[in-house]
């Protein structure tokens, strides 16, 4: 099949992957459309015969990154992944888990990036730990070991019976 | 429970031997705290795929379809010149791939069928009509946003069947393939009831969790499941 008609059976796949990442419809599609221009400019590095899905996840997981960097020089905050880090107390947590329950975006947007990412790659995309630590370039077991807290975070929030 | 968290999280993301699975899975007969932790792993997994599926489904933006058509009326300068002339005469026509999934949607959903969603076969409460016309052929992947009926999350259970958990307008339930039928496990209020909906949404998917033998189908393995007449092989 030609590169750009595997890029079109893509589409749908990478957008739900922008949507868990950046958490809003129309910053996804600015991410998925500046996923797809570097990749029709670097169309060379790609190998025929090797998965295009890894390449095109591992493109647009570091646009994005790329841009929250850019976001963070710029002064914009992002007080909602600080959150999870500095844990105001037991019973603080508590009372939004309560009101997170059954809200699985607001339980994502509580999540760091890197777990937020590891989480959408094998929980909702189905990605083995091997693919998505090289989707990620890091080994499999930073992956292992941030989806290991993802999910705790999740469950957490979510809900017991999740 | 012998098994360490990660081992168990292992397990329900696939990750482990067959040695190893088999293990958990006996010792998961049995211990109950074992198979708790399973389900609640695999619940949340069913609960993140449930909320996540519908992006897959919707249309996708003209702006980004656009950036994929190779033809004369498009901008190709961010393309190597060389491969847009080498793909120039073989371009995709966005609209006409969007064209021919509606027309395939529309004839596999078969609007004519009589509009009665269930009935009783020989005491059992089975899907019928337009139910029973999605739950055999609709796919979750490629569904329309405006289907009838939805199919959410298609899994084998326990006991070796093939079950789908959908979603209507007149109701919301579990369907599991039997002897040619689909038998209907579980229910709850359809859409009628725009306050369920929420609630109806994550009460399916960890209904359907509770089921599972292992995680849900993909795209690719329902897909094989239909083809296959929904029998296992």
């Amino acid at each position: 099949m030609r590169f750009e008609e595997e890029l079109v059976e893509l589409l749908p796949r990478l957008r739900r992957f922008a949507r868990g990442l950046t958490r809003h419809q129309s910053d996804a599609d600015d991410l998925c459309q500046a996923a797809i221009e570097r990749a029709l400019r670097s169309r060379d590095q790609w190998q025929s015969g090797t998965r295009l899905d890894s390449w095109m996840y591992r493109i647009t997981r570091n646009l994005w990154i790329d841009e929250r960097r850019a976001a963070g020089r710029r002064g914009v905050h992002t007080p909602i992944d600080d959150a999870v880090t500095q844990v105001a107390g037991e019973g603080a947590a508590e009372v939004e888990a309560g009101a997170l329950r059954g809200d699985v975006d607001g339980a994502m947007a509580r999540l760091p990036d890197e777990q937020r990412e590891v989480a959408m790659l094998v929980l909702v995309e189905g990605y083995a730990y091997r693919e998505a630590a090289e989707i990620l370039e890091v080994p499999v077991g930073t992956v292992t070991s941030r989806l290991a807290r993802g999910r705790e975070a999740l469950m957490f929030y979510l809900g017991e019976a999740a | 429970m012998s098994f360490d968290p990660a081992t168990v999280a292992a397990f329900v993301d696939g990750e482990l031997d067959d040695l190893t699975a088999r293990r958990i899975e006996r010792e998961a007969a049995t211990d109950t705290a074992l198979a708790a932790e399973i389900a609640r792993h695999r619940a949340l997994k069913a609960r993140l795929k449930a909320h996540y599926a519908p992006i897959v489904e919707e249309a996708v933006p003209e702006r980004l379809g656009a950036l994929l058509v190779v033809d004369d009326e498009v901008d190709t300068s961010l393309v190597d010149r060389r491969s847009a002339a080498r793909a120039r005469f073989s371009g995709i026509h966005w609209g006409a791939i969007a064209a021919s999934l509606i027309f395939g949607l529309t004839i596999g959903l078969r609007p004519w069928t009589p509009a009665a969603d269930v009935a009783i076969d020989d005491g059992t409460l089975v899907a019928a009509g337009p139910l029973a016309e999605a739950l055999d052929t609709q796919l979750a992947s490629t569904q329309p946003s405006d289907a009838a009926v939805r199919i959410m999350l298609s899994f084998e259970d326990k006991t070796g069947r093939y079950c789908r958990s959908f979603e209507s307008r007149a109701i919301d339930g579990i369907g599991c393939r039997e002897q040619d039928r689909w038998q209907i496990e579980r229910t709850l209020p359809g859409q009628t009831r725009g306050d369920y909906r929420q609630a109806s949404s994550g009460e399916l998917a960890a209904a359907a969790a509770a089921m599972m033998k292992r995680d849900a189908l993909d795209a690719g393995g329902e897909r094989a499941a239909r083809d296959a007449g929904w029998v296992q092989h």
